[in-house]
């Protein structure tokens, strides 16, 4: 039996669901998966608390590897972090996608936090390329040898452009780490795959728990519907997205809704990131959905008709246009700027496509907060309307209970999710599956044994003396092999117990139990012996049973002499000695023979 | 507390003892009580609390409730920690009978609720703040909280057990150092009540046959040593160093990297340090029995100590040379082994056997050469390697990793079998190195080591991490071959080995690989600033194809690449275009000139094109690199030449290239007021004849022409903070400079020219900050930004120092005030909570 641990450093002691960084411990190997920031705090609280993973010795000679499932920051935010300045300087995988758009989503982060004055403890951007200059890009369904016992595969995830689930693999001991992933495809991703892996443990993300989440479809045609009424009227809608992932799903919708309603009013990207993000869609065309794959040939989907680069001056211009501006949560910048000038105006509109942490303006006016407070004690009066739309591409608790069937695991661990909801679903999981179920808390390690099938060669030798007693191998019979193990270097060997005391050096011992057996009998010693041995031939008549010329008694290798007893005439000791491989027959003659000889013979 | 926070608070503190609402986000909550605790520490009396009844309310009204969730349990058990914290506001807390109701018996320490570690970690940490008093001491240890203290220490979660442990560290400490009337000492020893539990308790679990219950005690007693260096620390070690003793001499030490630890922290404490001998030899005999890998950081963490026994260093230097001396002696033919170890002091079986199994000789050299890095990296180091024979070692493990050597004896060639290919010793190796280029008497050694250096740098094998690293090594070493032929006048040596360097950097900037091109470009640029005053160098660099292959990758198709290229071609003009004094530029045919004309067109053209910010940074720091040391001149007048940059940077989309444009813009205005004579420091005392205006207005004249005044005007309305705030600085010194204070009063609320009127509007378009657009650049609103008189008047007028104050503050500033977070929880409390989970 052998056994795995997960050890998970969220933030907090509960189960937060504000960052992703979990150690998995698996045959003696160490892997960090993901290693995510949590966007709520501006302190030393916003990254893992690394000190928890080894009191004893360096992170790097600790850890084999890190492993990166997509590039959203309470996934790979802290990575820079960990890599730059607390030191790690082992390898680190993720996928190609994720490994281009990283550094970007990171350096835009790195500017709100810039902004925010006070702020030490940060990376900068040398710290960005210099930690991705250490990371290892994989591909889909690529087996990749992290040492020559740690192999890790990546499967698709949908969620996100890049994003991965994990395979990690040590003999044939593995886990499966899903990161987030959805198993519905959307207008730009497929859905999440993963083969009938068996892994010994499934470490999924449970965002949605308990809910089934409508069709996106719904969601799409209520985006489309909020912003043409506000262009139609004459307003302007802002969308504050960060520059990459859900910006480019958003575009893509307006662009085609445009296209098809034949609409004038503009359509901005501020940034100057939208060249750059599209490139990588462009790029790593191969990880969107079919559809967009099959479009590619006659157009690419990614090269809008109707979408402009922003100015800042476009701001102030009359008349409808819709604006997507970084960073997401209206913290600081460019979204924050143009939401300030159009705030007061009822007829515009600002669109949250995503969640926002306190202590920023994009959860104060989510919160129905509509009298702001600014800079200088000025206080901004929110009068456009304030939507918020989830476009967030996770699986929902059909689709968890989907990739479980699809994986069939023998273990499932929940992250990522809140403690209530995850309950409901653990219930269920263990009901449908009967498989175990685990929600450990943030800083507890979860352990799980498991009964690995270890590879073991078979010598030649020993293969070709079982054939030639007509034992022919075949894969779908297992059978029960003898043989000596040998074990060297981490390499298991089964062979012939000749050969193994060949190579190893040794001469063979053999070990003999010996038991006396008293019975009373007057006779001559060799009459006794007769009478045992014509009882024993009776009794035991599937075996060889032989009275040697010595006056010995063998039955198989189990040897019987009889001597008279040295104070004792009328009592016989029978001296029954017999191997180890016939531990068992040794064992139940010596019964047979203490309850005596029977009284017929006599 | 403010006013709008008294009248806020109440509402929140019902909102959140609500079960009916949806409990509050954490991050709320943890600001929440990051706000109590500035509070509680501002005033300890009990007026907190007397202000605000809604807190002992809240209290009460969780404790009411049959089943709180448990984060708002958590919460309300550290807000009331918090409180405790003063003693005043304890005995507050006390007559209201709350205390006992979170900490005591009857709290959550026996309901269900106790599972969830979010609970049991509320606790502790309540615990924890209120403990400053002896009062809290008492009510914990005669109420029997301690002993769920001890057993917290073993909790499932590391988060609860850690911070048990620590408590318990901060209880012994305050127990001792505020019950004690007298000092402890061996003879005479009264713990106090508190301590002596504490102690009792580590006591038993020292002796107890449980392995955890041993690591804890140890961890605990690490903690106390490592943050409480008082006498009365060695009376309880006394009483325990007969056990620690015992588990030093067991066949199999019981928890050594906890007894490691242990031993470290208290070589830092003068009360054991001093010690004349038996807790040396303690150490000793830990440095004895541990294995090698357990050992090494307790070596390492001795050979940093500058008070020691010179025995005990000794001990501990050839615990931790010793894998690299069985390195050196596995390579070596018998007879010319010549170790880093005295054979009488070397034991070298246990490290031998270690080095020759495949699962323990990468991670023993690893940690060595991490250990040793350590050491290097430190300015003084208490004690002196054998850098001579270290660096052999060295070079053999790069060698066994590449497959270069093939040693005689059996065991070298299960190492170097087993080292081949190995990245993380390979990386560890080359760190080492290059920390050792700083130590001298590896002289003798430098070709050899080079050779290794240039077999990574040429092999195809290299990983793109290792490489870096032996770039980084390289560079070092280079550097130090530099002093060296400086110091020999050895030349022949230098010039072959950079005519290598350059001939497989050639190689290497051609790399598929982006990481490679990137590494190789860096390496470049290190080697251009610490060698670039060589005339060997130069000539070497010069007439390679490097220059040419780094111009190329100008236009790669990477950003990160294009950036570095762009910063390696800058220092690359060092010694070509702006070097025409030298004999090396000298000799440079006219095509190598005019391919450097052509460079530097290049960067303005991919300042105003490139794609992406990454180059564009590069740029502008390049050319702000060139300005400051003069460089400029020689490419064009200065003035058209910022003016130009500040042209195309104005409408840069990256913030950093405006930042970086605002740099250029300072370095430049430091350099014209030198070379017209105005003083650097308005308040410095000059001399009349200076403080004539004619330089002033001359600068002031050359300023607008270069139109920077719009520049930095606009900037001060940027959206983006560090870009507005730099502005801000600039004007201000530019204010001090041209407006001397004297003056100032008399143009404040100029008259009603035209000017006056202009500049009128531009205040009021600055007090809109980051909202202003359309901002006029010419002209337009009556502000001419090319007139010096209207910028005079401009920089009199303005309220820079407001405009200063304000922009400091950090751009969330009002978002996290308290007022905005009680604001804001209140608010989402009404709000329907779906939202939540929809993460990124």
């Amino acid at each position: 039996m052998s056994y795995l641990s997960v050890l998970g450093l969220g933030a907090g002691a509960g189960q937060d669901v504000g960052r992703s960084c979990i150690l998995v411990s698996i045959a003696g190997k160490n892997v960090m998966l993901d290693c995510g920031m949590h966007m709520g705090y501006n302190d030393d609280r916003r990254f893992p608390d690394f000190s928890y993973i080894t009191q004893n010795g360096r992170l790097t000679d600790f850890l084999d590897c890190v492993i990166i499932s997509h590039f959203h920051l309470d996934h790979c935010g802290a990575l820079p972090y960990f890599s730059e300045m607390v030191g790690y300087d082992g390898p680190i995988y993720m996928t190609h996608p994720t490994k281009a758009i990283c550094p970007i989503l990171l350096e835009d982060y790195r500017k709100i936090t810039v902004d925010k004055k006070g702020e030490t403890n940060f990376f900068t951007s040398q710290m960005i390329k210099d930690c991705m200059k250490k990371v290892v890009a994989v591909h889909l369904h690529q087996t990749v040898q992290v040492d020559e016992e740690l192999e890790i595969k990546a499967y698709y995830a949908g969620h996100v452009l890049g994003a991965a689930m994990f395979q990690i693999k040590v003999g044939c001991e593995s886990v499966v780490y899903t990161g987030d992933y959805n198993m519905t495809p959307d207008r730009h991703l497929g859905a999440a795959w993963v083969d009938k892996c068996r892994p010994d443990l499934l470490i999924t993300e449970s965002t949605y728990a308990t809910t089934i989440r409508d069709s996106k479809r719904c969601r799409e045609r209520d985006f489309l519907k909020k912003v043409h009424e506000t262009v139609e009227r004459g307003g302007k809608v802002l969308i504050p997205v960060f520059a990459l992932g859900r910006a480019q799903e958003l575009c893509i919708l307006l662009e085609t809704f445009w296209e098809r309603m034949n609409l004038k009013a503009p359509i901005y990207f501020s940034t100057g990131l939208t060249e750059k993000a599209n490139h990588y869609y462009k790029l790593f065309i191969t990880w969107t959905n079919q559809k967009i794959r099959k479009t590619f040939v006659q157009r690419n989907m990614f090269e809008f008709k109707h979408i402009k680069a922003f100015d800042r001056a476009f701001a102030d211009n009359p008349g409808p246009m819709v604006v997507f501006a970084t960073p997401g949560m209206l913290h600081a910048g460019q979204s924050l700027q143009i939401f300030r000038k159009w705030a007061g105006n009822e007829k515009n509109m600002v669109i949250m496509p995503g969640y926002c942490v306190q202590g920023t303006v994009g959860h104060k006016i989510l919160s129905g907060q509509r009298k702001l407070e600014m800079e200088g004690r000025q206080i901004l009066e929110v009068k456009m309307q304030v939507e918020y739309m989830s476009f967030s591409a996770h699986a929902d608790a059909k689709g968890i209970m989907q990739l479980i069937r699809q994986a069939e695991p023998r273990n499932v661990l929940l992250v990522h999710g809140e403690a209530k909801k995850m309950e409901f679903l653990k219930q269920k999981i263990e009901q449908e599956f009967h498989v175990n179920c685990y929600m450990p808390a943030n800083g507890e390690t979860t352990t799980i044994f498991t009964n690995p099938s270890i590879p073991v060669d078979i010598s030649l030798g020993l293969l070709k003396r079982e054939t030639a007693i007509g034992l022919v191998p075949d894969v779908k019979k297992p059978k029960l092999m003898h043989g000596t193990l040998l074990m060297k270097d981490n390499s298991f060997r089964l062979v012939s117990p000749e050969q193994a005391l060949k190579e190893l050096g040794l001469t063979e011992h053999q070990l003999r139990f010996t038991c006396r057996v008293h019975i009373q009998d007057p006779r001559k010693e060799h009459e006794t012996v007769l009478r045992v041995y014509n009882h024993l031939k009776g009794v035991l008549k599937d075996y060889s049973v032989q009275h040697l010329p010595d006056g010995s008694i063998t039955v198989e290798s189990i040897l019987i002499q009889a001597t008279a007893h040295s104070e004792d005439q009328g009592t016989k000791v029978l001296l029954v000695s017999w191997t180890y491989q016939d531990e068992e027959l040794g064992s139940y003659l010596t019964a047979l023979l203490k309850k005596g000889l029977p009284q017929s013979s006599t | 507390m403010t006013r709008e926070c008294s009248l806020l608070l109440p509402r929140v503190c019902a909102a959140l003892a609500d079960p009916r609402l949806p409990s509050s986000d954490d991050t709320c909550l943890e600001k929440l009580l990051d706000w109590f605790r500035e509070l509680a520490e501002s005033d300890p009396t009990v007026k907190l609390m007397q202000d605000n009844p809604c807190l002992t309310e809240f209290i009460t009204s969780i404790l009411a409730l049959p089943e709180p969730s448990p984060s708002i349990l958590s919460f309300t058990l550290r807000l009331a920690g918090i409180l405790a914290a003063s003693e005043n506001r304890f005995q507050h807390l006390q007559q209201e009978q709350l205390l006992v109701r979170l900490f005591g018996r009857d709290g959550p320490l026996n309901s269900s609720l106790w599972e969830d570690a979010s609970v049991r970690s509320g606790w502790v940490e309540g615990v924890h703040s209120m403990m400053h008093h002896q009062p809290a001491l008492h009510f914990l240890c005669h109420g029997g909280g301690i002993n769920t203290i001890f057993t917290l220490q073993g909790d499932p979660s590391l988060f609860v057990a850690s911070a048990a442990s620590q408590l318990l560290v901060h209880m012994l400490t305050l127990s001792v150092e505020s019950e004690t009337t007298k000092p402890l000492t061996t003879k005479d020893c009264d713990w106090p009540a508190c301590a002596r539990m504490i102690i009792k308790h580590i006591e038993d679990s020292l002796q107890s046959s449980s392995a955890s219950d041993i690591e804890q005690s140890l961890k605990l007693l690490t903690g106390l040593f490592g943050s409480c260096r008082a006498a009365w620390t060695e009376v309880l070690w006394l009483g325990i160093v007969k056990q620690i003793k015992s588990f030093l001499m067991e066949e199999t030490v019981r928890a050594p990297h906890a007894l490691a630890n242990l031993l470290l922290n208290m070589t830092w404490s003068p009360v054991f340090c001093n010690d004349e001998g038996s807790f040396w030899a303690l150490v000793t005999s830990a440095l004895e029995h541990f294995t090698p890998i357990e050992a090494s950081p307790l070596a390492v963490g001795i050979l940093r100590l500058y008070k020691c026994p010179q025995d005990v260093r000794i001990q501990a230097l050839t615990v931790l040379l010793q894998p690299m001396d069985c390195i050196l002696r596995a390579a070596s033919q018998p007879l010319e082994y010549a170790g880093l170890l005295d054979e009488s002091v070397s034991d070298p079986i246990t490290v031998e056997s270690l080095l020759s199994s495949k699962s323990s000789c990468a991670g023993l050299l690893c940690q060595t050469l991490a250990h040793l890095e350590e050491l290097l990296s430190l300015v003084l180091l208490p004690v002196e390697l054998p850098y001579p024979s270290l660096l052999r070692s060295l070079m053999t493990i790069l060698q066994f990793c590449n497959g270069s050597v093939n040693p005689t004896s059996p065991l070298g060639s299960t190492i170097s079998r087993i080292l081949v290919n190995c990245f993380r010793v390979q990386r560890s190796a080359l760190d080492v190195l290059a920390a050792l280029s700083e130590r001298k008497g590896c002289d003798t050694l430098i070709e050899d080591l080079f050779d290794v250096l240039l077999a990574y740098l040429e092999s195809p094998n290299t990983s793109p991490t290792v490489l870096k690293k032996t770039f980084h090594a390289t560079s070092k070493w280079l550097a130090r071959l530099q002093e060296l032929s400086c110091s020999n006048n050895q030349w022949q040596q230098t010039e072959k080995i950079l005519k290598d360097v350059f001939l497989v950097l050639q190689k290497r900037l051609c790399s598929p690989c982006w990481e490679v091109r990137d590494s190789s470009l860096e390496f470049l640029t290190v080697l251009i600033q610490c060698l670039r005053d060589q005339d060997e160098f130069r000539q070497s660099l010069l007439s390679s194809e490097v220059p040419r292959l780094t111009e190329s990758l100008l236009e790669d198709p990477e950003s990160y690449v294009r950036a570095s290229a762009v910063t390696a071609v800058g220092h690359l003009a060092f010694i070509t275009y702006f070097a025409p004094e030298s004999p090396v530029a000298g000799n440079l045919c006219n095509k190598e000139v005019s391919f450097t004309a052509n460079t530097v067109a290049k960067l303005q053209e991919i300042l105003s094109t490139d794609p992406e910010g990454f180059p564009r940074r590069a740029v502008i720091s390049i050319f702000t690199k060139w300005l400051r040391q003069g460089c400029t001149g020689q490419l064009e007048d200065a003035e058209q030449f910022v003016s130009r940059v500040i042209q195309t940077v104005v409408h840069d989309l990256d913030w950093e290239v405006r930042l970086g444009g605002l740099e250029l813009v300072e370095v430049f205005y430091t350099q014209t007021i030198c070379q017209l004579g105005l003083p650097k420091c308005p308040y410095a005392p000059v001399s009349s004849a200076v403080t004539t205006s004619v330089p002033q207005d001359e600068s002031l004249q050359i300023f607008c022409r270069a139109k920077l005044f719009s520049f930095l005007f606009q900037s001060l309305c940027d959206c983006d903070k560090p870009v507005a705030q730099r502005a801000c600085d600039i004007l201000l010194a530019l204010r001090v400079t041209f407006h001397p204070i004297s003056t100032l009063k008399d143009s404040q609320g100029a008259g009603d020219s035209p000017a006056g009127c202009g500049i009128a509007w531009l205040q009021r378009t600055l007090s809109q900050g980051s909202l202003a657009q359309n901002f006029p650049i010419d002209g337009a609103n009556g502000v001419d930004f090319q007139d010096p008189e209207s910028m005079m008047l401009a920089l009199g007028t303005i309220d820079l120092e407001e405009l200063h104050d304000e922009l400091n503050k950090s751009s969330d500033h009002v978002e996290k005030s308290p007022q905005s977070l009680l604001q804001d929880i209140l608010a989402t409390v009404g709000t329907i909570k779906e939202n939540e989970a929809d993460c990124y």
